[in-house]
């Protein structure tokens, strides 16, 4: 089953790319170029495991977004990504919930590895969950690039 | 020019030793001028007092001599005392207390001798024109004044008048002047000292001491003398300053003479002075030895304050520089870095299709495959140099942060390596693999090592070597940067972590870095120290402590 992510990063050019690279990497990828529209696509897609978010954006900044995220899906698992990657930014963020940071520009083997770690621990968690709830796990929605 | 320490140090030294020593100098100043004062009192009184008592002693004397020869003159009869012999025999027994009659005479209302008793030949003399007969004949006792005489020598006689015979008679003495000036002179103190009688008309009765004959007239007139007795300040005959007292008597018009020579008594204020002036000689010396070594410390210690201070504050406003120059650094990583991931994974996108897609079985696949590595490669090399820029704003910052020392030897190389390679300079890493975590301020640290390796660049000639070392101890981790320089002269070693010392050419080195660095240390809880050779090179140790991880 392949892992939903969605990259979030003001850089038109930058998450475009990176989408085509994880997409060819059997990962099914949504896009936004800032936190509003990254909140809708996350609305109307409860399947995303994991979002890649840019820290520094216009409008709403990466470390607000997380806060929206993990209020609204607790579930999904946030990577930080930036250009400005702070040691205070970083740690307000892990401190926020989230699962890591990378430092643009990335290597994509070390996204990729990211990714998949993140998602791991998504799914031990919600199998957590699961067990202690008895519950059975909802089939994966349709997958989009 | 003098530095403005040396100004302040004399200017406080100074200071103090004025509000020190001036009272002190005010008082010693006044202890000796009130001992001399009184002293001098007191001397005034002492001579008033000898005068006074002397003066009595002369009339006692005269008085008692005058009683005598009245007491004869009313027990005998004339013609007793005119009878040959008589007259000796009395003369005798007058002298048997105290040799002072040296004839006797009685002499008739003419003035004639009756009868005669003494060393000289005097019968035959008639006295009725001497102004001690005639005085005599009027007021019945006289003592007169010194004079010549027939015998032509100064003497003085006393005369009493006899009237028990229709004609009157005289009983006439003449004292010993010898005994007389001797009793006079009883008065006379010390070796300057001197006393005598003069009379209303400033003739002497008695010879001084000093400058003056018997009868010759004194160099001063007697109505300088009030009535009574009195001491004034005078400059004697001789040239001498002394204090004299002028004691009239009463029952005769003589002037009684007693001076001294001040000086002679004030031994007690010379032995005072010597005493006063070792005492504040001693004082001084202490008070003002007191004072300099304060003031020197004092001084210094405002000195060692101010230069502290320098040096905070150049390493507060280095440590600025620092901090704006991170973030700047961190402002174009960041501009940087947003185009070069875009590079970078447009790149990859290309490598990734490249396999996949349209360029498979093309005859420049392989060129492709390789620009397009190469494109990865150098954006990776760049990411590395915005990684650095970023991390370098960061460490600016105080941190305390769990690292091996290594990484920061490294890291620190990274930066030289280049102009290393230009220039020849081998980098010669000898870092123990087994190295300890430590926890500290992992940017301070790097500046630290940074600022070693760039001054053994600096020192170390085209194709020198630098060897950068660490190990760890019982209770520390070092990491020594050595190069094969000329070495620091053995003069320096002392002043080599001074703020603003520097052997670097005017403009080429504040003179900060190692002071700079040995503060960190210091704030680190660790060390700096060295060794150098001259012409084998220098060896800095850096000493960090271990920490319980």
């Amino acid at each position: 089953m392949a892992i939903n992510v969605l990259l979030v990063d003001d850089e038109t050019s930058f998450v475009e790319t990176l989408a085509r690279r994880l997409t060819l990497r059997q990962f099914a990828v949504w896009q936004a170029n800032d936190a509003e529209t990254a909140m809708r696509i996350l609305a109307d897609n409860p399947t995303i495991d994991v979002v890649v978010l840019d820290v520094k954006m216009p409008g709403t900044d990466g470390l607000t977004a997380i806060k929206n995220i993990k209020r609204r899906h607790p579930m999904v698992e946030v990577i930080l990504l930036s250009g400005h990657a702070t040691l205070e930014a970083s740690v307000g963020g892990m401190a926020l919930g989230a699962f890591d940071y990378l430092l643009k520009p990335v290597r994509i083997d070390e996204l990729v590895y990211k990714v998949e770690d993140a998602h791991r621990r998504k799914a031990i968690q919600e199998e957590k969950i699961r067990s202690l709830r008895g519950v059975t796990p909802p089939e994966s929605n349709e997958q989009k690039t | 020019m003098e530095s403005r320490y040396q100004q302040l140090y004399r200017r406080m030294a100074l200071t103090g030793l004025a509000v020190a020593l001036i009272p002190l100098y005010l008082v010693g100043a006044a202890i000796y001028l009130y001992f001399a004062s009184s002293l001098e009192q007191n001397q005034s009184a002492q001579l008033q007092n000898l005068a006074v008592n002397r003066s009595s002693a002369v009339q006692l004397f005269l008085a008692e001599r005058t009683a005598m020869l009245e007491a004869l003159a009313h027990a005998a009869s004339l013609d007793g005392l005119t009878t040959p012999g008589e007259l000796r025999k009395v003369l005798t027994i007058l002298n048997k207390r105290g040799q002072s009659f040296v004839d006797l005479g009685i002499i008739d209302s003419g003035g004639d001798h009756l009868a005669y008793e003494g060393p000289f030949r005097l019968e035959s003399h008639n006295y009725g024109g001497e102004p001690w007969f005639e005085e005599t004949m009027v007021r019945g006792v006289h003592v007169s004044d010194v004079f010549l005489g027939f015998r032509r020598v100064p003497h003085f006689v006393i005369a009493v008048r006899r009237d028990d015979r229709p004609e009157p008679w005289i009983l006439r003495a003449t004292i010993d002047s010898e005994v007389f000036t001797r009793l006079v002179r009883s008065g006379q103190i010390g070796l300057t000292g001197d006393a005598y009688i003069v009379n209303r008309g400033g003739q002497y009765q008695t010879p001084p001491r000093f400058g003056g004959e018997i009868l010759a007239y004194a160099p001063f007139s007697t109505t300088i003398a009030p009535p009574g007795v009195n001491v004034v300040s005078r400059e004697r005959a001789d040239g001498r300053r002394v204090l004299t007292a002028f004691a009239w008597m009463t029952s005769k018009d003589w002037l009684l003479v007693v001076d001294r020579d001040p000086r002679e008594s004030m031994s007690p204020l010379q032995q005072a002075l010597k005493i006063e002036f070792v005492a504040l000689l001693a004082a001084s010396l202490l008070v003002g030895g007191a004072v300099v070594y304060h003031t020197r410390q004092l001084v210094g210690r405002l000195a060692s304050e101010d230069r502290n201070r320098v040096a905070t504050e150049a390493q507060l406003a280095h440590s600025a520089r620092l901090v704006s120059l991170g973030r700047m650094a961190a402002g174009v990583a960041h501009e940087i870095n947003n185009p070069l991931a875009a590079i970078g994974e447009l790149a990859g996108l290309m490598e990734d299709l490249i396999d996949e897609q349209f360029l498979a079985g093309s005859p420049h696949a392989a060129l492709f495959q390789e620009n397009v590595r190469k494109i990865q490669l150098h954006v990776d090399r760049t990411r590395g140099v915005t990684h650095r820029m970023l991390g370098f704003a960061r460490r600016m910052e105080p941190h305390q942060d769990t690292f091996n020392v290594n990484d920061v030897a490294t890291e620190a190389l990274s930066f030289i390596e280049r102009e290393a390679s230009f220039r020849g300079v081998e980098l010669d890493r000898r870092l123990d693999p087994g190295l300890p975590m430590i926890k500290s301020d992992r940017a301070q640290l790097q500046q630290v090592v940074l600022n070693l390796l760039n001054n053994a660049l600096d020192a170390v000639p085209d194709g020198g070597m630098i060897t950068v070392s660490s190990h760890a101890t019982h209770d520390s981790v070092v990491v020594t940067v050595e190069d094969n320089g000329s070495g620091i002269p053995a003069e320096l070693n002392d002043r080599i972590f001074d703020p603003f010392f520097t052997t670097k050419a005017p403009g080429e080195g504040s003179g900060l870095g190692l002071s700079i660095c040995h503060t960190i240390m210091k704030g680190l809880g660790g060390s700096i120290s060295f060794e150098s050779a001259a012409n084998e090179g220098t060896v800095f140790r850096v000493q960090l402590p271990r920490t319980q991880m």
